[in-house]
């Protein structure tokens, strides 16, 4: 069973945001909603780099632990994915989240929050895959047409890469082997945790741990 | 093949060109590549290390803390609320009503020790009632509220089913929020009803509360109108009072330009205080309601027997005692109002 990851590579990011217009374009986002967002450290100094970011679809999803009405779930494949029909927009989530992942529209009265929104990793919703109702909430479902997320996808210089984990890793492997440097993988310890945390957290026989 | 000389000039040049093209912008690399090997750090480790740190870059996204792409306080934040605020707030309070429950079989309903005297003495206004129990029930909406959405996930989901249980905290979210602009109101209206009568009087309350209120036996001690251990629940409201109100605004409109650690402390603030007052308020409800006779009256109908006042709050009684009698109970009491009024068992 796969396990699908985000990698983003560090050196080879050059900020030129395609994944997050690819994004909205698959997924038809509402309009101040970003699920996916580029941030470049130390812009214009030497050293600088740029890292696309999103949900990660972390193991210990800390998203899912705190949410009051318990509206996440995980697919299969490792994906965290919520249900806005149970979602009641408290922001909990987003607290929680150390990707600033979760997005709220902001529609509703005495600022108060609509249902969150985030990456689907193109994996739309619990509704049956790619029906109307599911396109509406979630956007597209790209994983059940067997094929994987538009902004990865779309990326010019193959920073950002997304699919099973093993497969990921594998390529990154190798670009590292060339380049004779390492640990430039963005967001990789955070989201999935090491290999101890994971037999702590009971997740040693998952997926996500074969890497 | 013969090109003339000026063809391959051309594309000599040519090459030259694309060779400067590919070649030139990898100029800072080899050139880092040559300090590297100097034994010059890798840059790239203190980038990381910022990253961790939560130090903002730069970003297209407009919104608040777009910037920061790791921020290690939701981890905190996640572990407060899941490892410490839900279990030991639960404990806190099952641990009061256990006590409370205890105290009742052991020791019962605390009676007049005198019997009636049949003669009543005005305790509260009408004025001060309507405060008070304005008070009552917005402490009521906002505390039950609040307690299904901390505790629903684990008691509620299971009964309702989560979508019925959605429905619910959906609700319970929309009449917290709503409830909460009177919660203000409410606290100033009481902060300035019983100000006068909770002002400590250091000598009189200190001995109340070195005997506990004389509730675990011993004589009971003197007090004043109102004494040591309800002036510490009226700081407790005023002070907790202002603490959840300028909490909850911070969390009450998320989309000003709160950062997420401004909301995550003001949940910690709000949660924090919400605990000790409910936990209180559960020894306010027993004392003035269920453990004590005659004590309830004071706020429904707003007179009490003068044996009470006299075993109770002697000094007070000690003022009044000349003053007339006021009007029966029921004449222009609360219940005229419209608000339910429990009649204290005789």
């Amino acid at each position: 069973m796969a396990r699908m990851k985000f990698l983003c590579d560090a050196e080879r990011c050059i900020e030129c945001n395609a994944c997050v217009t690819a994004c909205k374009n698959a997924n038809e986002v509402p309009w101040g909603i970003n699920r996916r967002r580029v941030v470049t450290i130390n812009d214009g100094s030497p050293g600088e780099r740029s890292m696309s970011v999103a949900c990660m679809h972390c193991s210990d999803a800390p998203c899912a632990a705190v949410c009051p009405v318990d509206c996440f779930y995980f697919t299969d494949d490792g994906v965290v994915l919520h249900d806005k029909d149970i979602c009641i927009g408290c922001g909990y989530c987003f607290y929680a989240c150390p990707f600033g992942a979760p997005q709220f529209p902001a529609n509703v009265a005495f600022g108060g929050r609509g249902k969150m929104d985030k990456c689907t990793f193109c994996g739309g919703g619990p509704e049956p895959d790619n029906s109307p109702e599911e396109f509406r909430k979630y956007g597209s479902n790209r994983l059940a047409q067997g094929k994987l997320p538009l902004c990865a996808e779309m990326c010019s210089t193959k920073a950002l890469i997304a699919g099973d984990g093993d497969v990921v890793s594998e390529i990154f492997r190798e670009r590292v082997t060339y380049r004779a440097a390492s640990g430039l993988a963005w967001g990789w310890g955070v989201a999935y945790g090491k290999p101890g945390q994971r037999r702590a957290s009971g997740l040693e026989n998952k997926a996500s741990s074969q890497d | 093949m013969h090109f003339p000389t000026r063809y391959r000039v051309v594309i000599s040049l040519m090459l030259l060109l694309l060779a400067l093209i590919l070649l030139v912008p990898l100029a800072p690399y080899a050139l880092a590549y040559v300090q590297g090997a100097g034994g010059v750090a890798n840059p790239g480790t203190e980038l990381w290390r910022e990253v961790r740190q939560g130090v903002p870059g730069q970003t297209q996204v407009q919104g608040t803390d777009t910037g920061t792409l790791i921020g290690a306080g939701g981890e905190q934040w996640r572990r407060f609320r899941m490892e410490q605020l839900v279990p030991y707030s639960a404990v806190i309070f099952a641990g009061v009503v256990g006590l409370f429950v205890l105290y009742f079989l052991i020791r019962g309903r605390i009676r007049i020790t005198a019997g009636r005297s049949g003669r009543l003495i005005q305790r509260y206004t009408l004025s001060d009632r309507w405060i008070h129990w304005f008070m009552a029930v917005v402490f009521l909406i906002l505390m039950l509220t609040g307690l299904v959405l901390l505790y629903g996930r684990w008691i509620l989901i299971p009964w309702l089913g989560p979508e019925g249980f959605s429905a619910t905290a959906q609700f319970c979210k929309s009449a917290h929020n709503l409830t909460g602009l009177l919660f203000p109101v409410a606290v100033v209206l009481v902060l300035f009803a019983y100000l006068r009568e909770a002002l400590f009087n250091f000598k009189v309350d200190i001995t109340w509360f070195l005997r506990a209120g004389g509730y675990l036996g011993g004589k009971h001690p003197s007090s004043g109108k109102i004494n040591a251990g309800q002036k510490a629940w009226y700081w407790t409201v005023v002070v907790g009072g202002v603490l959840l109100c300028v909490s909850g605004l911070a969390l009450y409109f998320p989309d000003f330009v709160q950062s997420r650690e401004l909301l995550r402390n003001a949940y910690q603030v709000h949660t924090l205080v919400a605990v000790f007052i409910i936990a209180f308020f559960f020894v306010h409800i027993y004392l003035g309601a269920i453990g004590m006779e005659g004590s309830l009256e004071a706020m429904t109908s707003g007179s009490v027997d003068a044996n009470w006042a006299k075993e109770q709050h002697d000094l007070w009684y000690e003022e009044v005692r000349g003053q007339p009698e006021p009007d029966p109970p029921g004449a222009g009491g609360i219940a005229a109002g419209g608000v339910a009024s429990p009649r204290p068992d005789d």
